[in-house]
Formats: C-alpha cells, structure tokens, sequence
C-alpha cells in the first residue's frame, strides 16, 4: 500500500536515496532542501508500508531573473524505482505536484528537461504525463548532452476550488 | 599599543576598507596582499592582523591563520572587527561554540551592529540557544522594527521555546504593515498566515483556530494545507460529522493518501487498530471504495485490519488486480501482513490455488476468460517469494526457474531470484545473476545500483566500482570524490562492509567516516536556511527542517555506520593491547587524483542565496592508514558512541555499545550506567547478563582502581543482578542462537583456558537442532567469525561449518 503524499524535510534522504539509485542526475542534499524552503508545497513523495520513500517528485518554480509571473513550474526530477512500476506512481505524483504550481503560482505551464538519449523517460512523460517537446537545449547537461525542454499546458486542467466557510 | 582602524594613516585606512571588500568578493589572495601592505606601515595593527589570518584560514593556511587573528586579537582585545573576524572564521569551520563567544565579545565592543547580530541569531538558532536567541532578536527588531525577517524571527524564536501566545502577537502587531514591504506578495501572505494559524493550534485555541481558518480562508493559496488544518481543527472540536466532510473532500484530492483515510475513520469514531471496529471500518471503505475506485490505498487498506474470509476476499482483489498488470511489488506491499501467520498461511494457499487453476484452465476460477500468460508468470513470482519468506529456497529458486523459462526477458524475474540465492547463502550466485539482469537493461540505474550492492556483498569492491562510475557524470575527474560529494551513503556503508569483511579494517574506517561526514554536512546544511526561510517567509517548513535535523543521526545508514565503526575501533584497540598491532593495508595502485571542473548545468551546486555545500578532499589518505595508526581507537570510538547515545539513546544496541567502549577505557561507573540504560529498556535483553559479568570481571582484574568504589560497584551491580553466571544465563536461554552468541563472546573476553574451551564448544555447536529458527544465516556466520577469532581448531570449525550446510545447502559460505 503505497501513500502519496506532500513531502517533508524528514523525506530528504529518502528522496535523495531514490533518486541515486534511480536516476543519472543527482544532486546534494542541500538541493533538496533548498527546493523544500522556497516551495515547500510541491514536492510530492510515495511512501511504501515500511515508511521507504520508492518514488517522488521533486519540483520547483521558474524563477529565472527575466521570467514574470505567473511563473511556470519545473520538475527538477520525477523518479520512481523500477519496482514500484505499474502502480501509476508517477502520474499520481505528478497530478499533486501540478495541483500544487497552479493553486499556490497560478502556473499555466509546467516544464521539464530530459535527456535526449533517455527513451523511457522521454515516452513516460510523452505518453503517459502528456508533455510535449518545446525545444531542444544544446548541452545543457554537465556532459555535453543536449536536453529536450518539453511542457505541458495546465490551464483547465484543475478547477478553482470553491471552499464554504460555513463551519 | 593598539590602534584603530580611525587611527591609522589616511592610505591605511583606505586599503584597510578594501580588504574587506576583496573579503566579500572571495579575492583572498589579493585581499591577502592588501594587508600585507598595511602591515609593512603599521606592522602591529591588530584589526589587520585579523583580517590577514581571515584570509590565510581560507588559503589553505588554516593554523596560521588561527595564530594570525589571535596575535590581532592579543594587540587589540576590545575591537569589535577582530572579534566578528575571528567568528567568522569558526563559524565557517563549523565551530559553533566557540563562533557564538566570539560574537558575543564583538558586541560587547559594538553592541548595535545588525550584521553581528543577524549571524549570532542564526548561530544561536542552529545551536538551539532559545533563550539566548530571544534577546538578540528582540535587539534586531528594535533596531529596524519594520523589516519582515527579523520580526518574524522573533515570532518564531517565541515559537520554539513553547511562547506560543507571544508569537502569535509578534504577528498581529505586524502582519498588517508587512504588505508594502518588498519581496511581500500573495505567496508570503499566504504563508504567513497559515504559520499564524498554526500557533493558534499549538497554543491550545482550537476554537479561535477555526474561526481564524475561516477569515483567512480568501488570502490562502495552499489549498492542500488548508485543508488539512480544517479537518484536523474541526476534529480537535469534537466536531466530527464536519471533520469526516472536510476529509471525504481531501480524500477527493489525493485518493491514496492514507492519513485521510484514517482521518476521516477516526471522525466515525473508528480506530483501524481496535479489532472490534473491523466491521464497521470494512463497511466505510467499500463505500468509499465504491467512491474513489482508483485508490489502490483504498483497495489494499482492509488487508491490514481483516482476518478470516474477509482477509481472503479482499487479498483476492489485490491480488488477480496486481497479477494482471504485473506489478512487481505484489509481494513487497505483502510482507509485512506476514507477521500474523495466519494471513501469511492464507495467501499463500490463495497463491498457490491460483497457480493451480491457471495452470489447468488458464483461467482464475470465478472468471470466464482466459488470462494472458503472463499472470501465471507473475504469481510464481511472488509464490518464489512467499517461499523464500519461509526460508524454503529450494522451492523458490525452482519457482522462479520456472517463471525465468516463462518470461526470460522479464529483469524483474532475476533481480528476485538473486535474492532468493542470496538468502539461501549463495552469494557468488547471487551477485552473477543480478550482475545477469544489469547487463540485459544497461541504460537502466536500479538495476545497476542493484548489481553494484551484490558485488559488494560479494567482497568485490573494484568491479564494484566500475560498475557504480558508468552512472556518474562523464565530466568528474575524480570519480570516488564523486560518490561523495553524490552523498552515495548507501554506497560507502556497503562498501565499509565489504572491506570490513576483507580485513581491510583502515578502509573500512575511511568508508564510515565518510558516512559520518555526510551526515555532518547534512546536519550543517541547515545553518543558512536560519536566514533564508526567515526571507522567504516559509515558516512551516522553516520548522519541519529543524525539527529534521534535530534527529538527523538516527538515520539507519548513520547508525549501522557508525556501530560497524564502533566495532573496528574496538578491534583495533584489542589488536594493541595483545601486542600485535593491527597495520593498514597498502595497495599498489595509489594514485592520486585532483579533482577539478564543476557542472555548467549548476545542478550540483545552489541556486542564488544559498551557500555551496563545503567539500571535504576525501582521498588524501586512500587506505584509511590515518584511522588505523589513530592516538586513542578509544577516543575514536567513544566519539561514535556519544553520537548514537544522543540520537538513537532508546535502541538497546546503543547501551551495548557504549558498555563496550567503556568498559575498555575503564570507566567503570559510566560502564555501569550503560547496563542499566539497557535493562531500563529491555530488561531480558541477550547481552545485559554478559555485560555485568563483564563489569565484575574488569573490575577485579584492575588492581589500580580504588578499593571502596570498587566494592560500590560491584554492590550495585549485585543489588540488580545478584549471583548471575553466563552459564546460569545460557541455559536459562538455550534455545536461542543470539544469547548463545553473545555468551560466548563475552567468555572470550573475559579469557582464560576453561572460557575458551567452553565458548569454543558452544559455538561448534551453533547449528544444532536446539536452536530452531535463530540459526539465521547471518548468526551461523557470525558463530563462525567467532571461532575463527578464538584460533579454533579446525575439527571445532568444520562440525560447525558441516551443520551449517545442512540447513543451507546452497550457502557458498560454509
């Protein structure tokens, strides 16, 4: 029974241990934190039964210094363990994460990168998230590898909430 | 004679200002120069002395910097500047303690200075000085009343030594004003009044939350939290029936998230924990069930609270659902059901009927199409699985064989079966088969991180390694240093392992340390967001961060790195006092390597605001020869100790440690009150006997320890444990491997012909019926360790490996 849920400053190692023994592209501990002080609403984690985070989704605003609100939201890295595949994870966390960007930024669009080489991650989010490639970044990777920029409009998607304050 | 700044020559004066500009520009060498220059005029000004020993600590001079700023300080004690100059430079060595002194003499000299004060606020924040942290903040708002981060500090200062009711007025007199100041918008609004919110909680006002809520409710952009805060209010009300509203409205935004679920059980006065409440609890989750059908939360929830028919129709549904998509997780979301036996016995007849009727007719029995072959793969998946649970690696492996010839593609099928061999002992065969599965998925990173910890456990660090660097960036010169500035803790706590295993106890230490250091970076990371989160008005996080780091230690990786630590210290330690020292292991290929390039991408440093993360050079000493040929091992361990006694004091494993570590240094008191910590927690637990004997023994052994305390002790101890032997407690306890186990260790040290004998015999015996289901394979090897240890005979050492072969047949270890 795998929980979705917001995360918090104790799934750090848990997101950071995930993602290393995922994914390519990692990052200190301090980038975590950094993404949890400044948006501490996004990030989603799923936990297993025994309280391991197996997935998340780490994300953050375009805050560039020419970007004007409202500001588009960013994936910084969506990762789940191959063993916890097929459990509709990602979308799940996703869904949350985008929620999120729109309610607290009014976001219209959320945007990621991806290396071009990576295939299986290229046609989760293609088919299965529904983003499309903008653009393609020459060597935006550290290696030299290029990076597609793909994105995914959010208008429409999440209706205003309309809470009743009659309680 | 002292001089200040005012008093020096007019040029002076003016490379003196430029110095510390060059400081903030991180031009340290040119800054370096330009004191230099004043010293040549003025040779004994002690500002400048400061700031040339500021410079010197972060070229790389760090002792001669230290002796430069105090030589300053010397000349000029009251100056305010060299002060602040000397808690910058302890504070960047993360030397809290003695940064907050020093900026507590700089204000002595200049008590109005913000910038003094701002970095003692978080210095004092960082070292939980709340009271301390009251004044400085209240000093920083009196001097600019208007600016956002210090009043809201001091609100949260309040906060966190329980004032909660100050706090909440330190916001109301100023939230108002705060809107025209910049970097204020809808967001930080937000967000602060939600912290505001959340005071009015904390203090106990739960009804004026709720009202609060309400008014708020327009300003709010976190909807989520929002929320939340209303159903946990409404239900601290006692208002339930608007409480189960408000989460039958979270459930509707996030189905699988199971503190709704339960949240909104506890409103229908429901408790999943209390066996009577079952029925109704089944009843509110088909409805809701019926409500949100695709929450596998939902789906999967009543497994853990139903038995007997219920528990099978409902595994029913998880299963034939999991099996047909092929989700490979089916058995792992299972595993903890299998601590109520009867639930393990009933899935595994639920498994097995499948795999009969699937086999027969293709078909599960209540359904009229065929399933595609691959559901008959997947359900021997997990009954290879549900078998190795039971230690039935036979079945497993034969299991999973079949499953392979299925689905021969299919990674999954070898990464379990490599568990299964792994279990069963083979370890050999476990890292070929998962080092199999790498290499039919080579772009994919679990896999190979799969493959990398099986090579590890199989002692081979070098293809280990190899294996790990495919996936580190191309651009890292230096690919260890790589792992961890990563933070690959995993990595370094297996990879401790495997050289511990080899003997290779100095690259063992080198490992642990670097687990320990991650840890050091992860705790000092926090220091910058004590103004940061202040900036950013981020409250709620800002404390969610604290209280992590508060606990950060006891984290497993930390504390299983630091036990194994513990154990090599000690053995190194032991190796000296028998007069044969242990050496660290040289190996040829020592090369050393610089590191050097950093990311364009920038991802592995921050983003704007926040400091880079400081990295320690992790090989200059690749063999660990400094740990080894350390002044005190004692000293090393005691340090480790000290760590676990403040982060993890409740887990018993803690005390024994520490007992160990104190019994050697002879501090027989503080030996004492290790026992008594663990019998406070677990009163029967395997090592508390041997320990006490231990303690008598050490005490009577020790002819320098005074007389009357001696006999305290030993009262004290005979008070609590009156006439205990090991051998009244063993057979007191002869069917369990782990006190056995212990037993004998304890016997060992203690030493002596008739100690040895009889651990010796014991341990022979480690595989004998009478022990049952502790022979893990883990106590067998470790029974095995500890003969070796003893110099044992090989006559003693293959009765013990023969019998370990019997119960594993497939070991390879044996």
């Amino acid at each position: 029974m795998i929980t979705i849920r917001q995360a918090r400053a104790g799934d750090e190692i848990g997101m950071q241990e995930c993602n290393l023994t995922n994914l390519p592209e990692n990052y200190q501990m301090k980038y975590y934190l950094y993404h949890f002080a400044t948006w501490p609403a996004l990030s989603y984690v799923a936990e297993n039964e025994e309280g391991r985070v197996v997935g998340y989704v780490l994300a953050k605003m375009n805050d560039d210094n020419d970007a004007k609100p409202p500001l588009d939201g960013h994936i910084t890295s969506l990762s789940v363990l191959r063993s916890y595949r097929r459990l509709g994870l990602a979308e799940r966390l996703m869904n949350q994460a985008q929620r999120a960007m729109v309610e607290l930024y009014g976001s219209k669009k959320v945007s990621l990168h991806v290396r071009v080489s990576n295939k299986a991650a290229f046609s989760l989010y293609k088919n299965t998230l529904k983003f499309d490639v903008d653009r393609t970044e020459e060597k935006y990777y550290a290696d030299g590898e290029d990076a597609y920029e793909m994105k995914k409009v959010l208008d429409g998607l999440y209706a205003t909430e309309m809470d009743s304050l009659d309680f | 004679m002292s001089l200040t700044i005012s008093e020096l020559p007019h040029k002076e004066q003016a490379l003196f200002r430029a110095a510390l500009k060059l400081y903030e520009a991180r031009q340290y060498k040119k800054g370096l120069k330009t004191c230099e220059q004043i010293l040549k005029k003025v040779p004994n000004h002690g500002e400048t002395l400061a700031v040339k020993g500021m410079f010197m600590a972060h070229l790389d001079r760090k002792e001669e910097g230290y002796e430069t700023i105090k030589r300053g300080i010397e000349i000029s004690p009251k100056s305010s500047i060299s002060w602040h100059i000397y808690g910058i430079v302890n504070r960047s060595d993360q030397k809290y303690t003695e940064a907050i002194k020093c900026y507590e003499e700089a204000l002595n000299g200049d008590p109005d200075n913000i910038n003094i004060l701002r970095d003692l606020a978080s210095l004092q924040s960082y070292m939980r000085q709340f009271d301390k942290l009251i004044q400085t903040r209240q000093k920083l708002v009196k001097l600019n009343s208007v600016y956002v981060p210090f009043w809201l500090g001091l609100a949260n200062t309040y906060h966190m030594a329980g004032k909660y009711d100050q706090a909440i007025k330190v916001i109301s007199s100023n939230e108002e004003a705060m809107k025209n100041e910049p970097g204020i918008g809808p967001t930080e609004i937000s967000e602060l009044l939600m912290y505001k919110n959340w005071l009015m909680e904390l203090n106990g006002d739960y009804q004026q939350a709720l009202e609060n809520l309400k008014e708020i409710r327009p300003k709010i952009l976190d909807v989520t939290g929002w929320k939340e805060q209303k159903a946990n209010l409404l239900f601290k009300v006692n208002r339930n029936e608007a409480a189960a509203m408000a989460y039958q409205d979270l459930i509707e935004r996030n189905p699988d998230n199971k503190a709704y679920i339960t949240g909104y059980l506890a409103c229908n006065g429901l408790d999943i924990t209390r066996p009577s409440d079952k029925d109704a609890i089944l009843e509110v989750i088909h409805t809701l069930q019926h409500q949100f059908p695709n929450s596998s939360t939902l789906r999967f929830m009543p497994l853990t609270f139903c038995d007997g028919d219920d528990f099978v129709k409902s595994a029913d549904v998880v299963a034939k659902h999991a099996l047909r998509k092929g989700i490979p997780s089916l058995f792992t979301s299972m595993k903890l059901l299998y601590a109520d036996k009867a639930k393990g016995t009933a899935l595994g007849t639920l498994f097995e009927g499948y795999a009969v009727q699937l086999r027969d007719t293709k078909r599960f029995s209540d359904s009229a199409d065929d399933e595609a072959t691959s559901v008959q793969t997947w359900c021997k998946f997990y009954l290879a699985q549900h078998w190795d649970y039971y230690g039935d690696h036979e079945r497993a492996l034969q299991l999973i064989e079949d499953a392979v010839k299925e689905s021969p593609d299919t990674v999954e099928l070898y990464a379990v079966k490599a568990k299964i061999l792994k279990h069963a002992g083979d370890i050999r065969g476990a890292r070929g088969t998962m080092d199999y599965a790498r290499q039919m998925d080579l772009k994919d990173r679990y896999i190979n991180s799969k493959a990398v910890k099986y090579m590890l456990r199989d002692n081979d660090v070098d293809e280990a390694e190899k294996t790990m660097v495919m996936f580190l960036r191309n651009d890292a010169t230096n690919k260890i240093q790589e792992i961890f500035d990563i933070q690959a803790i995993w990595y370094m706590r297996e990879r401790g392992n495997a050289y511990r295993r080899l003997g290779d106890i100095g690259r063992a230490l080198k490992q642990y340390h670097q687990v320990q250091s991650c840890f050091d970076t992860y705790r000092n990371d926090e220091y910058d967001f004590h103004s940061y989160n202040l900036r950013k008005v981020t409250m709620r996080a800002y404390v969610d961060i604290m209280n992590w780091e508060d606990q950060v230690y006891s984290h497993d990786i930390y504390v299983d790195s630091a036990h194994s630590a513990i154990d090599c210290y000690l053995y190194l330690h032991d190796r000296k006092q028998a007069g044969n020292p242990f050496e660290a292991i040289v190996s040829d290929e020592q090369k050393r390597v610089t590191r050097n390039g950093s990311s364009k991408q920038g991802q592995h440093t921050l983003s704007a605001g926040i400091g880079e993360t400081k990295i320690a050079e992790v090989d200059k000493d690749p063999n660990g020869s400094g740990y080894v040929n350390a002044d005190s091992h004692l000293a090393q361990a005691l340090k480790f100790v000290e760590q676990l006694e403040s982060a993890v004091g409740l887990q018993p494993k803690t005390h024994v440690a520490a007992f160990d570590v104190h019994l050697r240094m002879k501090k027989y008191f503080l030996a004492l009150k290790s026992i008594n910590s663990l019998k406070a927690i677990d009163d029967s637990h395997p090592s508390l006997t041997p320990m006490a004997v231990r303690l008598v023994h050490g005490l009577e052994s020790d002819n320098e320890f005074a007389a009357p305390m001696k006999a305290a002790l030993k009262g004290q101890l005979a008070k609590v444990f009156g006439d205990v032997t090991i051998a009244g407690t063993l057979s007191a306890n002869d069917q369990s491997l782990p006190f056995m186990l212990v037993g004998a260790s304890a016997l060992l040290d203690i030493g002596g012909d008739a100690n040895l004998a009889s651990a010796r015999a014991m341990l022979a015996q480690a595989a004998s019926d009478k022990y049952g289901a502790t022979r893990t394979l883990d106590n067998l090897l470790e029974a095995r360790d500890l003969l070796a240890k003893c110099g044992s005979s090989d006559p003693e050492l293959s009765e013990l490996n023969k019998g370990a072969q019997t119960l594993f047949p497939l070991a390879t270890c044996f």
